[in-house]
C-alpha cells in the first residue's frame, strides 16, 4: 500500500448557519484507503467531505487534493461523489440506467463532442462490474435503492476515478443488498486500487472490511483499522462515554483488510 | 371550411401553404427540443416571460421601421440576460425574475403602442401568429435561427442534459455549467422568437411545452423522448395547419388544440393501456 496523501486535511473548521459544525479537523487519506466516516446523526459527516470537495466554503483551515491546495485543484476527473441525496432524483426524468452512466464519461475535455465507442464500453463494463448490466435499458425512475445506488457508482466508475467518495451509499437497502454492495467496494478498493471513503453507519462493516476510521461528531478523530483496533476506544469520542459497540471479529469471515 | 371546389392537396400547390408548413415545422422541432429540457428544468415560464418580453421589442420594431422579429430577438435576449443577472445577484428568484421582466417588456410594448398612436394591426399577426402570412423572407429568417439552435442542441445536448439532470454534479464533473446555461437561455430567447411567427407571443408556451409533456407520458429512455417530442410536436403543428385551412379558422388555436388533445389522448392511452 502506497503512502501518498491523496486528500490533506490541516486545521480545518467549518461553520454552518453560524455554528462551528467541524472543529479543528487534521487527517490524511492516502493512495489505497478505504475509510470509513462515522458518526452521529447531525454530527458533522456530510459537512466535511462537502468542505472537503469546496462545496460549501471553510471558515478556516486548509484542503489539499492530490498536492495541490484546494483552490487551484481543477482535476476533479481523478474524484467520483455520489452525493446522500443521489437517489432521491425526480423518479419521472426520461432516462434509462445506460444513459445516465454515460454522463460520467462527460469531462471538459469532450464538451460539445459525442461520446466515442470506447466511452461507450467503459459504460458497459462498469454496468457489468456492478453486476446490472441487464438494467441497462430500464428507466432509473424504475430501480430498487439498491440498484440505484449501484447505477451511481458505476456513473462514478465510468469516470476512471482514482478517489471514490460516497455518502451513506447504503441507507434504506436490505441486508444482503447491503452485503453485496460492501463486497463490490472491497473488489474496487483492493482489485482496483481505487481509494474510497464511505460514510456509513454499519459499524460492523467498517471495521470488518476498511482500513481507516473517522469518527466525527464536530470533533474529527482518525484511526487506523487493524486486527489489534479497540473499536469502542475511538468510537466513543463521536458517540459518547456511554456507547459500547459489541464486535466479534469472527463476523467478519476473514474480512479484515490488514490482516 | 374551405369551399368544396378547393381541396387539401390543391393547398398543398401554393407557395404560402408551402412555406407555412416549413416554418411550422421547423418551429416545431426547435421547441419541441428545448422544451423537453425546459419541462424537465421546471423552467416552462421562462418561455412566457420571454415571449411577452419580446412584444415589446416588437412593438418598438414597428415603431422604429425595422424588422419587428429581430427588435423582439435583441429585446428577449437582454431579459434573458437580465433575468440570470437577477438571479445570480440574488436580487429575485426565477419565477419572480421572469414576471419582473414579462411585465417591463409588456408595459415597454403598451408604451410604444400608445406613443405611435394606436395599436397597430400588424401587431395581432405577432399576438397571434399569422403563420399563412409567412414570407421566403420570413422563411429565410426562420430557417437561420432554427440552424442555430438544432446546431446548440446537437453539440451541447448531453452537457445540458447532465447540468438539468443535476447541476451540482455537473459543477463537480467541472463542465462550464454557467456558460452552458446562460447559453441555453440566449437559445431559448431565439427559439421563442423564431416561432412567434407560427403561433404568436401569447400561445408559444404551448409549442414548447405540450409535445415534451405528451412525450413524458411514454415513459422512454432520453433519446427516444427527444424523438417522440420532435415527431409530436412537427406532427401536431401539420395538422393544425392543415384543419385550420380546411375549416378557415385561427391556425395557432387549432396547433394548440391539437396538441392538447394528443397529450389527453397519450396520457389516457398510457393509464389504461
Amino acid at each position: 500500500m502506497g503512502s501518498e496523501a491523496v486528500i490533506e486535511v490541516k486545521g480545518l473548521d467549518v461553520m454552518r448557519s453560524g455554528m462551528l459544525v467541524i472543529q479543528n479537523a487534521n487527517f490524511e487519506i492516502d493512495r489505497g484507503d478505504y475509510v470509513g466516516v462515522v458518526g452521529p446523526n447531525g454530527g458533522g459527516k456530510t459537512t466535511l467531505l462537502l468542505a472537503m470537495l469546496g462545496m460549501i466554503p471553510r471558515h478556516r483551515g486548509m484542503v489539499r487534493i492530490f498536492g495541490q491546495e484546494l483552490e487551484r485543484f481543477s482535476d476533479w476527473g481523478k474524484i467520483a461523489y455520489v452525493s446522500q441525496d443521489a437517489i432521491n432524483f425526480d423518479s419521472d426524468f426520461p432516462l434509462s440506467v445506460r444513459e445516465l452512466v454515460s454522463l460520467g464519461r462527460l469531462s471538459p475535455r469532450n464538451v460539445g463532442r459525442p461520446l466515442r465507442r470506447a466511452d461507450w464500453s467503459r459504460v458497459d463494463g462498469a454496468l457489468e462490474f456492478m453486476g446490472i448490466s441487464e438494467l441497462a435499458g430500464k428507466r432509473i425512475g424504475e430501480l430498487s435503492g439498491g440498484q440505484k445506488q449501484r447505477m451511481f457508482v458505476a456513473m462514478a466508475l465510468v469516470r476512471d476515478p482514482e478517489v471514490i467518495i460516497l455518502d451513506e451509499p447504503v441507507a434504506g437497502i436490505d441486508a444482503v443488498t447491503q452485503e453485496k454492495f460492501y463486497q463490490k467496494m472491497s473488489d474496487l478498493n483492493q482489485k482496483k486500487g481505487i481509494t474510497i471513503l464511505m460514510v456509513s453507519h454499519d459499524l460492523t462493516a467498517v471495521f470488518c472490511r476498511m482500513s481507516k476510521l473517522i469518527c466525527v461528531n464536530r470533533e474529527v478523530n482518525v484511526a487506523e483499522i487493524t486486527p489489534e483496533t479497540d473499536p469502542n476506544e475511538i468510537l466513543r469520542k463521536a458517540y459518547g462515554e456511554h456507547f459500547h459497540f459489541v464486535f466479534h471479529r469472527h463476523e467478519c469471515k476473514g474480512e479484515f483488510k490488514n490482516d | 371550411m374551405i369551399s368544396p371546389e378547393f381541396s387539401i392537396i390543391d393547398l398543398l400547390g401554393y407557395q404560402f401553404f408551402q412555406y407555412a408548413l416549413i416554418g411550422g415545422s421547423l418551429a416545431a422541432f426547435a421547441c419541441g427540443w428545448i422544451g423537453l429540457f425546459l419541462v424537465l428544468r421546471r423552467e416552462s415560464m421562462l418561455v412566457d416571460g420571454v415571449a411577452h418580453t419580446a412584444f415589446g421589442g416588437i412593438a418598438l420594431g414597428i415603431f422604429l421601421g425595422i424588422d419587428p422579429i429581430l427588435s423582439a430577438l435583441a429585446v428577449s435576449v437582454l431579459a434573458v440576460l437580465g433575468i440570470g443577472y437577477m438571479r445570480g445577484r440574488g436580487l429575485a428568484q426565477s419565477d419572480s425574475a421572469t414576471a419582473v421582466m414579462l411585465a417591463l417588456g409588456f408595459s415597454t410594448g403598451l408604451i410604444v403602442i400608445s406613443l405611435a398612436g394606436g395599436f397597430s394591426v400588424d401587431l395581432f399577426a405577432y399576438l397571434f401568429g399569422s403563420i399563412l402570412t409567412i414570407s421566403q423572407q420570413d422563411l429565410v429568417l426562420v430557417s437561420a435561427l432554427g440552424v442555430v439552435v438544432l446546431a446548440f442542441l446537437t453539440l451541447f445536448y448531453k452537457e445540458i442534459l447532465a447540468i438539468t439532470f443535476d447541476a451540482e454534479s455537473a459543477k463537480m464533473m467541472g463542465l462550464p455549467v454557467r456558460t452552458i446555461s446562460l447559453i441555453f437561455n440566449l437559445i431559448v430567447a431565439v427559439t421563442i422568437i423564431l416561432s412567434i411567427r407560427v403561433i404568436g407571443i401569447i400561445l408559444v408556451v404551448a409549442l414548447i411545452v405540450l409535445p415534451a409533456l405528451a412525450a413524458l407520458q411514454l415513459r422512454l429512455s432520453f433519446r427516444r423522448t427527444v424523438v417522440s417530442t420532435v415527431l409530436i410536436g412537427m406532427m401536431s403543428t401539420i395538422l393544425g395547419v392543415l384543419v385550420s385551412a380546411y375549416y378557415n379558422v385561427a391556425t395557432s388555436g387549432v396547433i394548440v388544440f391539437t396538441m392538447v388533445a394528443v397529450y389527453l389522448v397519450v396520457a389516457v392511452y398510457v393509464r389504461l393501456g
